[in-house]
């Protein structure tokens, strides 16, 4: 009841103050009489009484104030009375204010934005029921590659050996072609085990989802539709229940449809590189070599409460091992990984999105650091004012408390203009976000980020006001009420210290944004750069998905696929066309298959070489500028020729067949049913197929005809501008099947950026972030120098009068700026030397120490700060003796 | 408990006051007066320290308040104990025995 009645009390106090005061008052005022009266009681003359008791009372207005505290006043009457100082301080200073608020503003706006970014990727729960009880479950290949596919054989055994999942389910993205209503279209589809829905724990929006016996095989053939396809093409309408529609000739029966947000997309390892439109049932039919060969399946898990991560991996490993022994020919060296959902999803980004939020942080600090030089110059020009509040019995902490709402008022100002900033910078960030970064599509301002702005706007105004505040608290009144603050005094050389320190922390921190910045953008430039073996201009490339159904049988594919070819190259404008399965930096599913040389001893299980295998046609060499080295390449007739031919890429030979010719050598790689020996006819550049980091893998090219795919990319090298011609190619494919979509229409050049995109999307960032703080860091050296010009003015135009050339008085005030901008910049590169190594994982070609990168940024910031320190040097060059001698 | 011990200073003023009123209603003047004939005049509290410390305690509940007229026929404002404020006296007298008693006995321990 206590709290109750104090704010009770307060309350009324700062509703009714006059009548609060003047009850304490009255009250003191009767307490004096009865005291006078006692005194005259006691003999005293009335006037001496009165004096007797007024002095026994002490400072009348004093003892009330104290009770008013008690009373009234306390923390809300002198809150408010501060608000309305402060408020009225920042109207009278507008171009500090709007200085101060811009500057708050651009770095609370940068943190807000990325925060909400780091917030719906790392902080927000996943959209899927207990999220964090779902697992992806991966292969580990013997060659240590990561989240690598599995096969049905060992899933099945994944489900039926387990004892850590309450489900497992499989699934893998396809592409299928939906016909029948409207246009052709090419579906992305993920086909699933059934327990998929109840793994990820989200209710259709219509209908169902899969039962446990529609994987039954006479069971009929099911749909789940997303939300945006019922919407695209089915209307909304909710009628779409038991419609049948036909994917890739086949027939299936609609059962639900999934609420707008639902998803289930893992990038990395899906074969159609797009979000599902689509779900349906996984086939696992029983027995057949393919079943234990094709490793194509992701696994996802619920965990069974109170089983680990740990345990349930402890738990797989043990599984495997018992593969490995039962297929060593299948299974011998690989093992199995158990990963968190968020890590699968995210895991990737978490690292760029903490260093972008420290990034981010060290602006907001440099920004902290600019409002309190701003404050503090402020300050020295209150300091008359604040001596005479002092002077009048206002207590230390009172002052303390009136500053340090002042800059609290400032840091919400900035944060309101902040979040302005923030909603722009989100609306840029998905802008200019790769496309297959992570959708960013749900990032907003919504409650939790408008939490952290709050907090981080009340953590800077303390932060920026404490220095300034407790500066001034410690004032001497006597010196500040004789000169007024405007000369230098004792105490404003500590001010002056305090200054110069805080510009020598912001340039250091900008030192270290820079050099991250700077090792970004070298990565960058060398990842543009690197030998990627093949020439991207002028090319386009689309991908032809052929319905299997139709054209089942394989000459029926070659015929498709060199026919389509046959009419392309006719077109005008194009140069060359080709063909392959898979295009470089393609993503997706990178196909690592074992092989074995004829005439070589076989290597032990497990440890059979394996290579990239890709399909193409004798044009893809051509058309995409990759050299053949030696040999001859394809010419069309592999089909109607007897015996099996190959390409194989440099990487290949020089592993292989270090010391010989591998023209005439046989390989046999494992892509075919029966063993198939296939003769090297030729070797050809390297490829950096999955990645422009990585060197190339050993490859091997067959051609078209001989491995039909039902799929292939067309590549249309022409003259001028490629983009042109797709529409052209477009039509010639349709006159070939009206029936018949084409996807992926893109230029190389797009594959490629699209590639480096999150390279260039980080680099980006962190450049504008760099950018920024040495803006600000050049108007915080600028703030101070201007500031110490206008105290040395009377110096200054000493020194002028008695004979010094302004060019010594220009040099002078630079030379000051220069102390301390490499004071700072020396700081930096310390700090930079231990920090840049946190950005190991995203550089490319270029260590996390580089010294080219370190000097040049250094340079740069030094010219940067100079160029702020002429403006005031300039100035004091041009002081006027006279009027300097004579100023106050 | 702890907060007395902690805040022993105020904690005493607070107590005293506590006791004076409990002898009957009194104004600010009163209670000053009551305080210093209860000590043979040895205490004597500032008026600047008594209203501040009047004010908390009726925050606290432990007194009330009312306006009346004095017997000078001047109006003054009067306190009284609440059934809180007596309890509050209780517990702080209890304390205050303990505290002496306990320095008591450390003073005979060390001459």
């Amino acid at each position: 009841m206590k709290w109750f009645n104090i704010l009770r009390d307060r309350l009324r106090a700062l509703r009714q103050r006059e009548t609060v005061i003047n009850d304490i008052d009255r009250e003191m005022r009767l307490h004096l009489e009865m005291q006078v009266d006692a005194n005259i009681k006691s003999g005293m003359s009335p006037a001496e009484a009165r004096e007797k008791a007024m002095r026994s009372f002490g400072n009348l207005n004093r003892a009330v104030d104290a009770a008013y505290d008690v009373k009234g006043g306390g923390i809300f009457e002198t809150l408010a009375q501060d608000i309305r100082y402060g408020v009225r301080m920042l109207v009278k200073h507008k171009a500090f204010t709007s200085i101060a608020v811009i500057t708050l503003a651009l770095g609370i706006g940068a943190n807000t934005a990325i925060f909400s970014v780091v917030n719906e990727l790392l902080l927000r729960p996943l959209p899927y029921r207990d999220a964090d009880r779902v697992v992806t479950v991966w292969e580990v290949t013997p060659e240590g590659r990561h989240q690598n596919t599995t096969s049905r054989t060992n899933f099945r055994a994944w489900r039926e050996q387990n004892s850590s999942f309450q489900y497992i389910a499989a699934f893998t993205d396809q592409r299928l072609n939906l016909t029948g209503t409207g246009e052709p279209e090419e579906l992305s589809v993920q086909l699933a085990t059934p327990e998929i829905f109840k793994i990820l724990g989200v209710e259709p929006l219509l209908g169902r989802t899969f039962l446990a016996d529609d994987d039954k095989a006479d069971s009929p053939a099911v749909a789940v539709l997303s939300y945006g396809l019922w919407q695209r093409r089915f209307g909304g309408q909710t009628s779409v229940i038991g419609q049948q529609i036909t994917l890739n000739d086949v027939t299936f029966t609609v059962i639900g449809v999934m609420p707008p947000n639902f998803q289930f997309h893992i990038k990395q390892r899906s074969g159609t590189g797009r979000p599902a439109e689509l779900w349906s049932i996984l086939p696992m039919p029983v027995g057949g070599a393919a079943n234990q060969r094709g490793r194509f399946l992701g696994a996802v898990a619920r965990l069974k409460d109170g089983v680990s991560v740990e345990q349930a991996t402890a738990d797989l490993r043990t599984i495997h091992a018992r593969l490995s022994d039962e297929a060593p020919q299948f299974n011998k060296n690989y093992t199995a990984e158990v990963i968190p959902l968020r890590e699968q999803f995210f895991g990737n980004v978490r690292r760029p999105l903490w260093l972008m939020l420290g990034a981010v942080g060290f602006v907001l600090l440099i920004a902290c650091a600019n409002v309190a030089n701003l404050l503090l110059s402020l300050a020295s020009s209150r300091e008359k004012e604040i001596a005479v509040r002092a002077a009048l019995g206002a207590r230390r902490t009172r002052i303390v408390r009136q500053l340090l709402t002042e800059s609290l008022l400032l840091a919400l100002l900035g944060s309101v203009l902040g979040l302005g900033f923030a909603w722009l910078g989100i609306k840029a960030l998905i802008a200019i976000s790769p496309r297959d970064l992570v959708s960013l599509q749900t990032v907003g301002l919504n409650f939790t980020v408008l939490a952290w702005t709050l907090g981080v706007s009340l953590l800077t105004g303390i932060v920026f006001g404490m220095a300034p505040a407790l500066h001034i608290s410690r004032l001497n009144l006597n010196d500040s009420l004789k000169d007024g603050g405007k000369s230098e005094s004792g105490q404003a050389s500590g001010s002056r210290r305090l200054r110069s320190a805080l510009v020598v922390s912001e340039i250091a921190l900008a030192v270290v944004l820079l050099a991250s910045a700077g090792l970004l953008i070298r990565s960058f430039l060398r990842l543009q750069q690197v030998d990627r073996g093949f020439n991207t201009d002028n090319v386009l490339t689309m991908v032809i998905r052929l319905p299997a159904a139709r054209y089942r049988e394989d000459p029926q594919v070659v015929n498709f696929f060199s026919q389509a070819l046959e009419r392309v190259r006719q077109l005008p404008t194009v140069r060359s066309a080709g063909m392959i399965n898979f295009l470089p930096l393609y993503g997706g599913l990178g196909s690592n298959t074992a092989f074995k040389i004829l005439g070589q001893p076989e290597p032990p299980p497990g440890q059979a070489p394996s290579t990239d295998v890709r399909v193409v046609d004798a044009g893809y060499f051509p058309t995409m500028g990759i050299p053949l080295l030696r040999g001859r390449t394809f010419t069309g007739n592999e089909l109607r020729e007897a015996k099996h031919v190959l390409l194989i890429n440099d990487a290949l030979a020089r592993q292989h067949f270090p010391n010989q010719d591998p023209i005439g050598q046989r390989l046999d790689v494992m892509m075919f049913e029966k063993p198939t020996p296939a003769e090297i006819i030729g070797v050809v550049g390297n490829v950096r197929y999955d990645s422009l980091v990585d060197e190339a893998p050993p490859a091997v090219y067959f051609p078209h005809p001989d491995l039909a795919y039902e799929f292939m990319t067309l590549v249309v090298r022409t003259d001028g501008d490629p983009t042109a011609i797709a529409p052209a190619v477009q039509r010639e494919i349709r006159s070939l099947d009206p029936n018949q979509p084409v996807s992926d229409v893109r230029t190389m050049n797009q594959v490629m950026s699209e590639w480096v995109a999150r390279s260039r999307f980080n680099t980006l960032l962190l450049g504008l972030f760099a950018g920024l703080a040495t803006l600000l860091s050049a108007v915080g050296i600028f703030g101070v120098m201007n500031y110490s010009v206008a105290l040395r003015t009377r110096e200054l135009g000493l020194r002028l009068a008695v004979g010094a050339q302004p060019r010594q008085v220009l040099m002078l005030v630079l030379k000051q700026g220069l102390v301390l901008t490499i004071a700072g910049v020396v700081l930096g590169l310390a700090a930079a030397f231990a920090l840049t190594r946190l950005l190991s994982g995203l550089l490319f070609g270029v260590a996390a120490v580089d010294v080219t990168t370190f000097a040049s940024i250094s340079l740069l910031l030094v010219i940067v700060s100079l160029f702020a320190c002429y403006l005031p040097a300039r100035r004091a060059m041009r002081i006027d003796p006279l009027r300097a001698l004579r100023y106050e | 408990m702890a907060k007395n011990k902690a805040d022993l200073l105020q904690g005493t003023l607070d107590m005293l006051i506590l006791k004076a009123l409990s002898l009957g209603e009194l104004h600010g003047y009163g209670i000053i007066q009551r305080i210093r004939q209860l000590s043979d005049e040895m205490l004597n509290v500032e008026q600047g320290s008594l209203y501040p410390a009047l004010y908390r305690i009726e925050q606290k509940g432990w007194v009330s308040a009312r306006w009346d007229v004095h017997e000078t026929g001047r109006e003054a404002k009067f306190y009284k104990l609440t059934r809180a404020g007596r309890k509050q006296l209780e517990t702080e007298e209890a304390s205050w025995d303990r505290l002496c008693l306990a320095i008591a006995k450390v003073r005979q321990a060390t001459t």
